[in-house]
């Protein structure tokens, strides 16, 4: 009884000896100690084995803080006592047992035996290294738990392993690694994000050289044959490589191409040039943009999600609306499709867009926000992503979702809330737009039929995204009566909204898409689960007319049953009746005979 | 003639030897001349060239100052023993299986040692020096010449029990002619003291053992003081005559 209780009191045991179980035996202990696995003998079997081993470490856990004496523990055990002793130097060597007191020896715990119950030797070799401390849940040997040592003053490290138990301890250690089985991974820490964390460190100072290690500011070589090989201008210059890297496989690679910074206003800037003034005279482009030079604004171009499509659309009005409501939206028309009466209520959209362009302007600039997104390709692309997912819903569901988002967000960085709600107040509006569910803060018209509201939704949404666009198509949507900010105002817009950074809007988008996508996954299910329920109800219906048709049947069957019997019972009155008359017959017949006889 | 083995237990008979780690012999000295007294114990490898044993018959007696004499004596004690051993090498030992107690009951100048635990013949990864070892940190002994002490009277026991061994491995085999029978009741006298494996160690019984039994087979260290300890010498002395 005393044992199952101990049981479930927690244990330190080293990383290493993660593997133990009380109820398997691991395949280190069959390496370790082999002569218990081969069947050479009765005396050695694996359940003897599990038996010592348990009998063993219970014995310690009695009192953990005690040190367990092999002497102490053999006079209970029947068995070779040279076996025993392996098996007690196994589990000391794995500290399974003893390991509490090891760190302490010298302190009050050996008191009691004398200075002759200090540790094993080979167990004191590895005792200053040990300093990764694991605790092990009984309930559960697999769930590792790494902590600190609260008297551990170094740094946690994986402990190594074990050392080698010299003569005819488990000395198989060495022999195990080269047989190729594989060590169980150290339990404790591993550092995962070391390479993340120097990779960024390089992303930060730019492009490491891969002589000097410093960074390469404006050239860089790439070696060709292995590209995460670069050199910086002054050590190709100077031949400064190993040799059998030939100058000739190293290719000049421009940083400028990514390592340039664009600010939002540049984009813009480009954005604007491009569409609206130079198309792809990329001269004046550059010219106009004059902070960045042709080639950059080329590459730049080419990164944003739509670029290479944009530059195939030809520029044309409306091309690029296309693309990016591109795909399955076809519930939401495009600008010009607004036009072309495809939806139900056109012109009451097209107004409501009015609407809501007005509403931007005296109301700060919701949608500005999300214009300020193709700063970066994944904050942009995520951004469609999300307007794309959040068509697909109620905007209900979207805003709380956005807002769940925004919370635990704001949670898990300290950050104000206020940071999104006052900065701009309708961040959200511009993925969920909680209006549409307000339509009493638009004026009345369009917007009180909420069937429709969910349209506008989308189209809002979607605007949100075009808008950078849109504006700087400028004339080209003039059917909806643009009243956008123009670009400069966008500009001086959008620098003032940059305060939030921009991976928490990224972040908040990507929560956003996800409990949206949720959402959408709730809702299908929901749907799924009433379809088969009216599948089941339809085959149960089914089942029953069955059911009942074969009753039909039986019943049909009864009545010709009964029909026949009647029939039956009807013949065999008449038979009945044909006997007594022909018995009438003869008794009449027969009693004259009889009396005559 | 390996193959007619009479021990059907004992897969692959071994040549003799001491059935531990390291095949050592244990050497008892106990030469006694014009009233002196030179008692020793040591184990000694008999690989070992027999030169050593005069080599170290010398050396013994220039550091403990004992008269020149004692030099053939203890060389001739040491080729003795060594001789006594090598004529059992070379023959087949029938190890399998056995397990046997070892009681120790010994004193070691003031200490006073008795114990009583199991061994494995068929062990050849035992080490006594290594158990007396741990015996003496486990129970805190620290007069350095116990464990030595232990660790030879284990050999000793170890090597009389591989002696019988041969024996009667070399009785059974000419008395195998025709006498089948004999096996078992030849193999049950040679290890009438050996532990009963299936009784021990068979699925219905635990290797974990009664809690009364651990009396039995727990070690007991006595410290004596001096005039227990010349009580005792005296004794000793008397049983020797």
């Amino acid at each position: 009884m005393e044992r199952i209780t101990r049981e479930l009191e927690l244990y330190t045991i080293p990383s290493y000896s993660s593997w133990f179980s009380w109820i398997n035996i691991h395949e280190v202990e069959r390496f370790s100690l082999r002569e218990f696995f081969d069947g050479s003998s009765i005396t050695r079997t694996p359940r003897i084995y599990k038996e010592y081993r348990d009998f063993i470490i219970t014995k310690y856990r009695e009192d953990p803080s005690r040190k367990l004496s092999f002497t102490e523990v053999r006079k209970s055990l029947v068995g070779d006592i040279s076996v025993l002793h392996k098996v007690f130097t196994f589990l000391v060597k794995w500290g399974l047992i003893n390991f509490n007191v090891s760190g302490s020896d010298d302190g009050g715990n050996s008191g009691e035996g004398g200075s002759g119950t200090t540790s094993f030797e080979g167990k004191e070799e590895g005792e200053g290294e040990w300093k990764g401390r694991v605790k092990v849940e009984e309930g559960a040997p697999h769930g590792v738990r790494v902590v600190a040592a609260p008297n551990s003053m170094k740094p946690l490290v994986p402990p190594p392993p074990p050392p080698s138990v010299g003569g005819d301890g488990g000395g198989v250690v060495g022999e195990v690694g080269e047989s190729g089985f594989k060590w169980p991974p150290l339990a404790s820490y591993s550092d995962v994000y070391g390479e993340l964390m120097l990779q960024e460190e390089t992303n930060k100072g730019g492009v490491v050289c891969g002589n000097c290690k410093e960074n390469c500011d404006s050239k860089q070589y790439e070696y060709t044959k292995e590209e995460s090989f670069i050199l910086c201008e002054k050590c190709f210059e100077s031949g400064n490589y190993e040799k059998e890297k030939s100058a000739d496989d190293f290719k000049l690679k421009d940083t400028l191409n990514q390592a340039v910074d664009w600010t939002e206003a540049e984009t813009l800037l480009l954005l604007e040039s491009i569409l609206k003034q130079h198309g792809d005279d990329w001269d004046l482009v550059s010219k106009n943009v004059q902070t960045k030079s042709k080639l950059e604004c080329i590459s730049k171009l080419m990164q944003l999600p739509f670029g290479d499509l944009m530059l195939g659309a030809g520029l044309r009005n409306g091309g690029l609306l296309d693309i990016i409501g591109d795909g399955k939206q076809a519930a939401v028309p495009s600008n010009e499709s607004l036009e072309s009466a495809k939806a139900e209520e056109p012109s009451s959209e097209v107004q409501n867009k009015d609407q809501q362009n007005g509403d931007a302007k005296c109301e700060g600039p919701p949608r500005k926000r999300v214009c300020t997104g193709p700063t970066s390709d994944a904050g942009n692309y995520m951004m469609k992503q999300v307007t794309r997912i959040s068509t697909m819903l109620d905007p209900h569901i979207t805003a709380s979702a956005a807002d769940a988002a925004v919370t635990s967000l704001c949670y898990e960085n300290q950050c104000s809330r206020e940071l999104f709600d006052d900065n701009d107040g309708n961040y959200f509006d511009s993925i969920a737009s909680p209006e549409a569910s307000n339509p009493e803060r638009y004026p009345s018209n369009s917007l009180s039929d909420i069937a429709s509201s969910d349209k506008v939704l989308n189209i809002k949404v979607r605007l949100n995204l075009l808008l950078l666009i849109r504006d700087a198509d400028g004339d080209a949507d003039n059917a909806v009566g643009d009243k956008s900010p123009n670009p400069s105002e966008i500009v001086g817009i959008s620098s003032v909204k940059n305060i939030i950074p921009l991976n928490l809007k990224t972040r908040a988008a990507t929560a956003t898409s996800l409990g949206v996508a949720a959402a959408n996954a709730k809702m299908l299910a929901d749907k799924e689960e009433k379809e088969i329920g009216n599948l089941v109800a339809i085959m149960i219906e089914t089942q029953l007319k069955k059911l009942q048709d074969k009753v039909k049947h039986f019943e049909d069957l009864e009545l010709i049953m009964e029909s026949e019997n009647a029939q039956l019972e009807e013949a065999e009155q008449s038979l009945i009746m044909e006997r007594l008359d022909v018995l009438q017959r003869a008794f009449d017949a027969g009693i004259p005979r009889s009396k005559v006889a | 003639m390996k193959s007619h083995s009479p021990w059907s237990t004992a897969r692959n008979p071994v040549k003799f030897r001491i059935p531990t780690a390291d095949n050592l012999v244990p050497i008892r000295l106990d030469i006694e001349i014009e009233g002196q007294k030179f008692r020793d114990a040591f184990i000694w490898n008999p690989s070992d060239p027999d030169s050593e044993v005069v080599v170290f018959a010398k050396r013994t007696v220039k550091d403990l100052k004992l008269p020149p004499a004692f030099v053939t004596q203890i060389a001739q004690s040491i080729q003795t023993q060594l001789t006594e051993f090598r004529s059992y090498e070379g023959q087949d030992m029938y190890t399998g299986e056995k397990v046997v107690p070892i009681k120790l009951d010994l004193r070691v100048n003031s200490t006073l040692i008795k114990d009583h635990f199991l061994w494995d013949l068929n062990n050849f990864e035992s080490n006594p020096e290594e158990f007396a070892k741990t015996f003496c940190k486990d129970m805190g002994i620290e007069d350095p010449e116990v464990g030595p002490a232990i660790a030879i009277a284990i050999r000793e026991q170890l090597y009389e029990i591989a002696v019988q061994n041969v024996t009667s491995a070399r009785e059974s085999r000419i008395n195998k002619k025709g006498r089948r029978g004999l096996e078992h009741s030849q193999t049950s006298k040679n290890s009438g003291n050996a532990a009963d494996l299936f009784k021990l160690f068979g699925s219905k019984s635990s290797v974990v053992r009664k809690r009364k039994e651990w009396d039995v087979y727990e070690p007991m260290i006595d410290l004596l003081s001096n005039e227990e300890v010349d009580a005792l010498k005296a004794k000793e002395e008397r049983n020797a005559r």
